[in-house]
């Protein structure tokens, strides 16, 4: 094993400097995927930066817009117990509970999981849904994402190198609007084999908001804005719902792995939008 | 080489460790803890779950100079002496152990969803063992084990 140096800094000014120090040094915050690699000698970084002691990583508020925030190093278990959430942003708190196993919850954390940018993870779907924001800090100042520039590639986001995720800001649903994360897995705690991430809201039996992203669909989160404008103000019928997971089937490029066919993927699409809707009253 | 002590089932242990070491490997190679098992080194199988503060946690996938601090719980922990915890009893009476390679960690889970959850119902006990693979899969008597603990912990 090559000698890993390991820091651990009390403030986000300290930890940004080390991370400019060393070329090639990595955040680490839970660790439940960084180390797995490590283990694998997938990444061998030459030294780590740990997030655990910078308190205001760690806290979860409210802007005031009224969005939800949620600090890069609150745990997975920590977004899926918390009853004001789960209440006002349940598409969230259903994603974090989906990740994984509890000893999983119990470390992994939300920016750990939207740096590594997995679109086989849970999270991802949900924020890009949720039109979530993330927030960056480097030496040069502070800046927003959003979600759904966020994410790139596989694996690949608009993080810069001595950049760090310091939280994930989520918009207030729209009045009446409700969420749904459904993850379609072989067994519990499996990576999903297709995730629908959805927020709906009705008026008189007409959509007036429709979100739906998909997980594991592709090298980032699958969403279809055009295709959603035109559910706007319309009744969502069978067929309408059915052109609509059409149209998202289309733009998926899921991979072939022992999850399931690329194929078997797409033709999950439909179906599952459908169900998720339906979950939602449409 | 960096100084970290750590909090073993109670006793203080000051160790040098290079910043990539795992917990587990700490555990195992430099205090002779083998009780925790070395799986898939990935966070799959749940074979090295300890207690972190309380909390189940895969020590594979924690470094060990981040737990300066914290109290850690293993297998060699949790009995009274010689006398059995109420789970590890469990284990003995229901039959739960094949070749007991996963126990350990089961166990260990076991603890951490008893002590927060005194009276979990089936279902509960399947999700929160759910992160910890019996490749015997003699998963029904560890279910039964883990029921039969429940029902004598002090409410």
């Amino acid at each position: 094993m090559t000698s890993l140096a390991y820091h651990q800094p009390d403030s986000l000014d300290r930890a940004l400097t080390l991370l400019a120090d060393t070329e090639g040094a990595r955040c680490i915050a839970g660790g439940q995927t960084l180390v797995a690699m490590l283990n694998a000698r997938l990444v061998e970084p030459p030294a780590l930066v740990s997030l655990g002691r910078i308190a205001e990583l760690g806290r979860i508020g409210r802007t005031a817009a009224g969005a939800l925030r949620i600090g890069a190093t609150v745990t997975h278990e920590a977004v899926a117990d918390s009853e004001n959430i789960g209440r006002d942003f349940p598409l969230i708190a259903q994603a974090a509970r989906a990740i994984a196993h509890p000893p999983i919850r119990s470390f992994g954390t939300i920016g750990g999981a939207v740096a590594h940018g997995d679109p086989n993870a849970d999270y991802p779907a949900a924020l890009v849904a949720s039109d979530a924001a993330i927030e960056i800090a480097s030496r040069a100042g502070r800046r927003g994402v959003p979600a759904g520039e966020f994410f790139q590639d596989y694996l690949a986001t608009a993080l810069e190198p001595g950049d760090i995720v310091v939280a994930v800001v989520i918009p207030e649903p729209p009045p009446g609007a409700r969420g749904l994360y459904l993850k379609f897995a072989r067994v519990d705690g499996d990576y999903a084999t297709l995730s629908v991430a959805a927020i709906l809201a009705q008026r008189n039996g007409a959509c007036e908001h429709i979100a739906v992203a998909l997980g594991a669909a592709g090298p980032v989160p699958v969403r279809d804005r055009a295709a959603e404008a035109k559910l706007q103000g319309k009744r969502l019928s069978a067929a309408a719902i059915a052109e609509f997971g059409a149209a998202l089937a289309a733009r998926c490029d899921p991979v072939d792995d022992v999850r399931g066919s690329s194929a078997y993927r797409r033709g999950l699409v439909p179906g599952l939008v459908a169900r998720a809707l339906s979950g939602l009253g449409g | 080489m960096i100084q970290v002590e750590l909090d073993v089932n109670g006793e203080r242990e000051a160790l040098a460790l290079d910043g990539g070491q795992t917990l587990l490997d700490a555990l195992r190679v430099r205090l002779g803890l083998t009780g925790t098992k070395l799986g898939c080194n990935q966070g799959v199988c749940g074979s090295c779950t300890v207690l972190i503060d309380g909390k189940p946690a895969r020590s594979c996938l924690v470094l060990a100079v981040g737990c300066g601090g914290r109290k850690i719980v293993t297998i060699e922990g949790i009995a009274d002496g010689a006398k059995p915890s109420v789970v590890q009893q469990a284990f003995i009476e229901t039959g739960a152990v094949q070749c007991g390679y996963c126990t350990p960690g089961m166990i260990l889970t076991a603890e951490a969803l008893l002590r927060r959850h005194r009276r979990p119902s089936l279902d509960e006990i399947r999700e929160a063992l759910s992160g910890n693979l019996c490749r015997c899969s003699g998963y029904s008597k560890i279910v039964d084990a883990v029921k039969l603990a429940s029902e004598r912990m002090p409410v």
